[in-house]
This record gives structure tokens, C-alpha cells and sequence, in this order.
């Protein structure tokens, strides 16, 4: 890819992609964790509509044939271990690959510690001391292109858009139908669109406005990249750029936008602040869980974005397994985590 | 000018404490107590008295004090 045009669109989409995840706290840590840990749905239910208006969204693009669908192949040991080991990470650092760097934007440096980490782990598993575990894991692989009806063909797209348009029917039904009925009943307006600059600007979104938005960010985001848009591959390399004669691509202007693109959203609401946790021993919990999760993106290739957000839209198996492991991950860690911590208070 | 019984500092963590920790602490007070509680994390802001009110406390005030610091004031049920 040419140089300028990874700068410029790089650097766009991910200040827009900051800009919307620092408005929504979109963090698929919160989102999966908060399931068990305190009976909260919004966030999960952001994940669920972005989900859908994805695979719509790179079904009509493919069926085009703008972009061509890359889902990854089924490696089942790469997909459990480095999906549960991501989602232990993610709790510790306290925020997925995109959740910890949109927080860096925030001034929270206990993120930034996390981002360190990540960077760390994702290196180290890449080309370093953890690469022949990384490659053992990876070594099994079932199918070339395997999505959730076969393997990768014309049809793809179709069944994309097919349990697209399913999900999103039975999400108006179930979750909008109700609220809609009851502000009808209490003849309040549905939208209220009188503050709309506040609303946008000052105010933290509503879970389906940041789902439909993170959706259609993200498939821009292919469109443009002619690929999934990823979060740790961003983080590896800046910091190759650093260390080597590579130059910073697509990839690391992503996570530069991102960071510049939240900064600006939590400058204008006045939510930016440099902030370390009180206690020491967090940042080290948060690099820990940066480790973690850089080793856990890179064996099951990709972050919780890549595949959750890149690969589960199209039916990759693959992802699918990943994503649901990331889940489990992060629902053990809460579990150890926060019923200890319940004890000693 | 309502008397605060308690106050809960989470200034400075992230989330999912400030939830947690309010959410605990509320169940050890008594009906009527007020709990003030100090945030400076956003989506705990938003969430704390959201958590609050489902659980049929009354959420006095959510005041935004300065960058990034909110002050929630909650009335036990």
C-alpha cells in the first residue's frame, strides 16, 4: 500500500474509530465481563448490533465485489488457547486491544502501561521467545477457509446477509419494539433531536447508536484497507518502527488516529485527565494482562477487533471460536479475580 | 443541603471497581443514608447511577465537578 494513502486514510479512520469508541466506552472487556460481574447488557448489546450492520455491511460490499472476504483459517488450538488467554489478559489490563488504547486517548496510564504490554507480548510471540509455542499451537489447521456453512464461496456473502437481516430483525423486535411501545404509551418523542450538538459531542451514546456507528466505521475500515482493521498488529508496528528501518503503515496509523481521534472526544466533553491508579501493584496487573492478551492476539491471530469484529461477521469459524473463548477467558478471570477480592473487604 | 453519611473516593480506578465497589457498599447502609461517591472514570459516572436507580435507590444528584470528576450523591432506599 502506498505510503500517503496509509497515512491519510489510516489516520482518518482511526480518529473517527477513537472519536466513537471514547463516546461510547465501546470495550469489549466491560462488555463481557459485566455480563456475569454485574448483570449489565449495554455494552454486549453494542457488540451484538455492530455485529449485524458488519455483516450486512461487508455482505453488500462483497456481493459488489468492492472487497474480497479473508476469513481465517480454522486453527482450533490457536483459537481456544490464545482466545482464553486473551480474555484473562483483557480483565487484567483492564480493557480489550481497542478499549486500552482508546483509554490511552483519555490520559489513563494504566492503559498506557497495558498498551506497553500488549506490545510486548504480541512481539515476543511473534518473533521472539514465545514463537515456537505460538507455532506449535498454530500447527493444526482444519479446512483452508472454513466459515459456518462450509467453506468460503459465492453463497458466503448471501448467508452473511441473510443472519445480518435475521439479527437485526429479532434485535428491533426484542429491544426496540418494547421501549418504543412504552415511549408511545408516555407520548414521549422517540428521538429527541433539540440538543443534538450536546448529544453528539457531550454526552456518552446510547448502546445502538455506538453499535450501528462502531459497524459502519469498521466497514469503511475494510473497504479502504482491503482487510480487517486490527489493533495489535498497530501496536507491533510502531514499535518496529522504532526499532527498525520499517516504516509505520496502515496498520500503526490506525492506532495513531485512534488515540488522537479519542483524545480529541474526551477534550471536548471534558473527560481527559492523566490518571494512575492508586495503587501500584494495578500497573503491574495491567502490563501483566497487556502480556497476556499480546500473546493470546498473535496466537489466535488477531485481538479481540480482528476477530470479533473482522472475522465473526463473516462466518469464520475460526473467529467465531476465538470470540467465544475470549468471552469464557474473561468470565474465569472475573470470577477468580473479583470473588477474592470480595473476601478480603 | 442533604447530610451525607458516607463517602465512597474511587478517584482514580478503573473500571469495573467504582461499580463494584459501590454496588457492595450500599448493601452494608441503612435506609434513608445518603452515600456520596467520587468519580473521575466517565463510563462509571454514567453507569453508577444507572445500577443505582435499578436497584431502587434514589440517585440525588450527578454532578459533574471539573475535568473528568463527578460527585453522585444516592439516598439508600
Amino acid at each position: 500500500m502506498d505510503f500517503w494513502y496509509a497515512l491519510v486514510a489510516g489516520l482518518i479512520i482511526g480518529a473517527i474509530f477513537g472519536f466513537i469508541l471514547q463516546r461510547g466506552r465501546f470495550c469489549m472487556n466491560s462488555a463481557f465481563r459485566d455480563i456475569i460481574l454485574l448483570k449489565e447488557f449495554k455494552l454486549a448489546k453494542a457488540v451484538a448490533v455492530s455485529l449485524v450492520v458488519l455483516m450486512v455491511g461487508f455482505a453488500i460490499f462483497a456481493l459488489s465485489g468492492v472487497i474480497g472476504l479473508t476469513p481465517k483459517p480454522f486453527k482450533p488450538w490457536s483459537a481456544i488457547v490464545g482466545g482464553l488467554v486473551f480474555g484473562v489478559g483483557m480483565v487484567l489490563a483492564a480493557g480489550c486491544a481497542s478499549g486500552t488504547t482508546y483509554r490511552v486517548g483519555e490520559g489513563m496510564m494504566g492503559s498506557f502501561v497495558a498498551a506497553l504490554g500488549l506490545t510486548a507480548g504480541a512481539l515476543w510471540t511473534g518473533f521472539g521467545i514465545l514463537d515456537t509455542a505460538k507455532d506449535i499451537l498454530q500447527s493444526v489447521t482444519v479446512g483452508t477457509k472454513l466459515t459456518l456453512f462450509g467453506e468460503l464461496s459465492a453463497l458466503t456473502p448471501w448467508f452473511m446477509l441473510i443472519v445480518g437481516i435475521v439479527g437485526i430483525v429479532l434485535m428491533l423486535v426484542f429491544w426496540s419494539l418494547p421501549t418504543i411501545r412504552r415511549k408511545v404509551k408516555a407520548k414521549e418523542p422517540l428521538i429527541k433531536f433539540e440538543n443534538f450538538k450536546e448529544s453528539t459531542f457531550k454526552k456518552g451514546y446510547p448502546w445502538w447508536v455506538t453499535g450501528i456507528l462502531i459497524g459502519l466505521i469498521l466497514t469503511a475500515g475494510y473497504i479502504v484497507s482491503k482487510g480487517v482493521v486490527g489493533i495489535t498488529g498497530g501496536w507491533m508496528d510502531i514499535s518496529l518502527w522504532f526499532t527498525s528501518t520499517d516504516s509505520v503503515m496502515w496498520a500503526g496509523f490506525i492506532i495513531i488516529g485512534l488515540i488522537f481521534g479519542s483524545f480529541i472526544s474526551a477534550l471536548i466533553s471534558g473527560e481527559f485527565k492523566f490518571r494512575v491508579p492508586k495503587e501500584g501493584f494495578t500497573l503491574v496487573k495491567q502490563f501483566l494482562g497487556g502480556l497476556l492478551m499480546g500473546f493470546g492476539a498473535v496466537t489466535a491471530m488477531g485481538c479481540n477487533i480482528t476477530n470479533i469484529l473482522g472475522g465473526v461477521p463473516q462466518l469464520s469459524i475460526h473467529s467465531i471460536i476465538t470470540g467465544a473463548c475470549i468471552m469464557f477467558g474473561a468470565w474465569i478471570a472475573a470470577f477468580f479475580l473479583f470473588s477474592m477480592w470480595k473476601k478480603d473487604k | 443541603m442533604v447530610d451525607i453519611t458516607e463517602t465512597l473516593d474511587c478517584t482514580g480506578e478503573v473500571c469495573p471497581y467504582p461499580d463494584v465497589k459501590s454496588k457492595r457498599k450500599v448493601k452494608k447502609m441503612n435506609s434513608g443514608e445518603v452515600l456520596e461517591i467520587l468519580v473521575d472514570y466517565p463510563l462509571s459516572a454514567e453507569r453508577i447511577p444507572e445500577t443505582m436507580e435499578s436497584l431502587g435507590h434514589e440517585v440525588i444528584s450527578v454532578e459533574k465537578k471539573g475535568t473528568s470528576a463527578w460527585t453522585i450523591l444516592v439516598k439508600i432506599k
